[in-house]
């Protein structure tokens, strides 16, 4: 018997009961005149924004504007020049259970344990968060992302692309209340963008707070609620302004 | 988004479960096995038998034992040097100041890429991810101790007593946990950057305080510094294991400060962020791969953490107007070498520490026999020349920016020698002069030594431009950790023509002069080198010698 058949063995024996809903909270995330940066000094304009339950930002700019380095700041990975974010309702700290335990991220990571396979890979993920059942879960979203075939590679004979997928399935097979994506539509072909950006669009209307960054309009166009162009200066935006700013390079794009 | 919750997994279930997960696919046929760990069993004989010999010299030096002509001393009669003490406590406040600096940069307290990847977003405690990284990381300041101090103590301990022995080695422990604890309360509290650039500096100069002071006391005559003059350096911390070991006891108060010390950051090891944790596994990924490439810049700027701003003043043409293309693609070539040196002063500082790094042991007293001396040398051309390769380096690892050049492989493999090889010809007589005015060698090695560094150059070359191993070959397991097939056999290409260039040279300082036929000998052999470092592996399918099997650009004039 494997070690994965073995782990989905003992994963099923587990009864706890079902998590319950978060309660509602007004702000998932809320940024207070956030500057972002390194050694001190931003790298953008000072950020406000705040994102509720059901609501999808994206953050759009051209590239080294600074959007990346914005989310960081906003999960707690970078120090903040100055500003604060909250995180609902509590200073970001992501050594916090509450933190990994609500907070999904997903950058351009591309590190993975050589010896384990795509599935083992979402198995510590899934396990990690206590998901009952683990095996349907990662099933269902190998099969979304196309990696079925996949499931028992290592990740270093997947193409590029299919280390994309795989990373942005890490997201899908944990519980997650905020989901922050940096330029997930890198590597992935156009039908998987939309696919993605069609399920990430009825995620946030079922009540999942987005974070996203993102250079593709159309992908912007379907999945935003609302748009910050970040630059030396800050523009909100709505969506379809953003994907037009975007498309023709102009932040005041109507 | 809504799953069924269970119970959660606990950091050592998902740990194991990673691990086990890894150890049921270890690859790699029984002869690879037995090849690598043959080859790791040799190389830590080989260290062991120069640690050895370092001992049996160092007692000989001191006049335990007896006398071999092979350890006699290489200094001429007359000339003045360091006393023992103050250069044992030089290297050990300079091993002191990098291990601190290292296990600032790489953590201390470390985890791997994958690790921080996948398991510290995790909602489990973290102190189950963190703490075995705390334990492990403790392992090589401890063994740093071990294999530092207790050379040391047997050399230079009056009565070397097992006893005294053990005693010196556990206050050397005690000093390394203290620096470990250092530096582990530096990452937690996210504090301490002036102290790694202190650290930093220590570590670059105090070496060359040895010379400075060799050759101060050779001009000073009657003001020339005294061991009397020197011997609060015995007290520094840094030295108190050398106390120990001639019989003072209070010292060991170090190992119960560090134990505190280590209570503590055990204590609060949740503190340490995930960026911290992320920025210490991509020091330690880079540290690896650049001590897997054999890169020696690669290596020193991995550990000294420095991180590029991205800007510099220095800026050199790369465009050129006159002349043929040939001709203007050349000076490009070289423009773009001495940029990159010139853009990097720290390397050039390197290059400069290393050259005085042999006259510093000859400049400490009983130290300067030939057999050290030869050994440093050969280990500091070989650091000089690899840091002087990063070009080259670059160009092998990035073979696009070459084919743009309209040039036949051949021409730009000899532009990429030039410049590592005029740095090397310099570079010698600086190393050689330095010994001389030490009263090491003789003009005639001075001389022998220039003639090797064209050689020296294509040592870089070689080394530069070496077949790297195969990495989607599955890995082997090893002693030391998984290794690729054929790891080990890419670190030999380089230093192997180092060390065939240098032979003369070395043959003649132990020796203790140089015989008229060395000449020859060593512009052969550089002659030799040069056609070797320069010599372009040709694809089987070409006829042309253009890069990669392609015909050349055709050049217009």
């Amino acid at each position: 018997m494997g070690i994965t058949s073995l782990y989905f063995q003992v994963m099923s024996k587990a009864t706890s009961p079902s998590r319950k809903s978060p309660p509602s909270r007004p702000d998932v995330v809320r940024a207070e005149k956030l500057e972002a940066g390194y050694s001190g000094k931003g790298v953008c304009g000072i950020v406000s924004f705040s994102l509720h339950a059901g609501q999808s930002l994206a953050l759009v700019g051209p590239n080294g504007a600074g959007k990346s380095t914005v989310v960081k700041t906003v999960v707690g990975q970078l120090e903040p020049v100055s500003g604060i974010t909250l995180i609902n309702g509590s200073e970001v700290d992501d050594r916090t259970l509450d933190f990994r335990r609500e907070v999904a991220v997903v950058f351009d990571d591309d590190a993975f344990f050589p010896a384990l396979t795509v599935e083992e890979h979402l198995a510590i993920v899934s396990a990690g968060h206590g998901v009952e059942d683990v095996e349907d879960v990662i099933a269902t979203e190998l099969e979304f992302f196309g990696l079925t075939a996949m499931a028992k590679s290592r990740p270093y004979n997947l193409s590029s692309g299919q280390r994309r997928r795989m990373l942005l399935a890490s997201a899908f097979v944990r519980p997650r209340s905020l989901l922050v994506l940096d330029e997930p539509e890198q590597r992935l072909d156009t039908a998987m963008r939309h696919k993605l950006a069609t399920r990430l669009r009825a995620e946030v209307d079922a009540g999942l707070a987005l974070l996203v960054v993102t250079h593709d309009p159309d992908f912007l166009d379907t999945v935003a609620t609302k748009a910050l162009f970040i630059a030396d200066t800050i523009h909100t935006m709505t969506p379809r302004q953003a994907a037009t700013a975007i498309a023709s390079e102009n932040p005041h794009a109507d | 988004m809504s799953m069924k919750i269970n119970q959660r997994f606990s950091a050592k279930d998902i740990r194991q479960y990673t691990f086990r997960a890894g150890l049921s696919r270890t690859e790699g046929g029984l002869l690879e096995l037995v090849s690598e760990v043959y080859t790791s069993i040799l190389g830590a004989l080989t260290l062991l038998t120069m640690a050895g010999a370092l001992i049996v010299a160092l007692r000989h030096s001191l006049g335990v034992g007896d006398e071999s002509a092979l350890l006699a001393s290489a200094v001429a009669p007359g000339f003045h040097s360091v006393t023992l003490l103050q250069a044992s406590a030089t290297v050990l406040l300079t091993l002191a100041a990098a291990l601190l600096s290292v296990e600032m940069t790489m953590g201390p307290v470390a985890m791997t890429l994958p690790q921080t990847a996948w398991w510290l977003g995790l909602p489990v405690r973290r102190r189950g991810f963190i703490q075995p990284g705390f334990l492990k990381s403790l392992i090589w300041p401890s063994a740093a101790a071990v294999v530092v101090v207790l050379p040391m103590a047997l050399g230079m301990v009056a009565e070397p007593t097992p006893g005294r022995l053990a005693l010196s080695v556990l206050c050397g422990l005690g000093l390394a946990w203290v620096l470990y604890g250092i530096a582990c309360c530096c990452q937690i509290t996210d504090s301490g950057a002036w102290l790694k650039k202190v650290m930093g500096a220590i570590t670059l100069l105090a070496p060359l305080t040895l010379v400075a002071t060799a050759l101060y006391n050779n001009g000073a005559g009657r003001d020339a510094i005294t061991a009397a003059n020197t011997a609060w350096m015995e007290y520094l911390p840094t030295s108190w294991p050398l106390l120990v070991g001639d019989g003072a006891t209070w010292p060991l108060l170090l190992v119960v400060l560090a134990l505190g010390l280590l209570a503590l950051v055990f204590l609060h090891l949740e503190r340490i962020t995930t960026a911290q944790l992320k920025a210490s596994a991509a020091a330690g990924a880079y540290a690896t791969s650049s001590l897997l490439s054999m890169d020696a810049t690669e290596l020193s700027r991995s550990l000294g953490g420095a991180t590029s701003v991205g800007k510099s003043r220095v800026r050199l043409p790369l465009i050129f107007k006159g002349g043929t293309a040939l001709s203007r693609s050349v000076k490009t070539l070289i423009s773009t070498h001495a940029t990159m040196a010139l853009r990097s002063p720290a390397t050039l500082l390197r290059v400069l520490v290393l050259a005085a790094v042999p006259a510093s042991l000859a400049s400490v007293e009983f130290l300067g026999n030939a057999i050290l001396i030869a050994v440093a040398l050969y280990l500091c051309a070989h650091f000089a020349a690899t840091t002087l390769g990063a070009t080259a380096r670059f160009s092998a690892g990035n073979p696009a920016v070459d084919m743009l050049m309209p040039l036949p492989a051949k021409t730009v493999r000899l532009v990429h020698y030039v410049v590592p090889a005029v740095l090397m010809t310099l570079w010698a007589p600086i190393c050689f002069g330095l010994l001389l005015a030490l009263g090491v060698g003789s003009p005639s090695l001075l001389i022998l030594a220039i003639l090797a560094g064209p050689g020296l150059g294509a040592a870089t070359l070689r080394a530069a431009f070496r077949p790297t191993p195969d990495w989607n070959m599955p890995a082997v397991a090893s002693p030391t950790g998984p290794i690729p097939m054929g790891a080990i056999k890419a670190f030999l290409i380089g230093p192997d023509l180092t060390l065939i260039v240098l032979l003369p040279v070395l043959i003649a300082l132990i020796a203790g002069g140089v015989p008229a036929i060395a000449f020859p000998i060593q512009l052969t052999l550089t002659f030799l080198a040069y056609t070797w470092g320069t010599h372009i592996r040709k694809p089987k399918s070409a006829k042309d010698g253009g890069l990669f099997g392609m015909a050349p650009v055709p050049v217009k004039k």
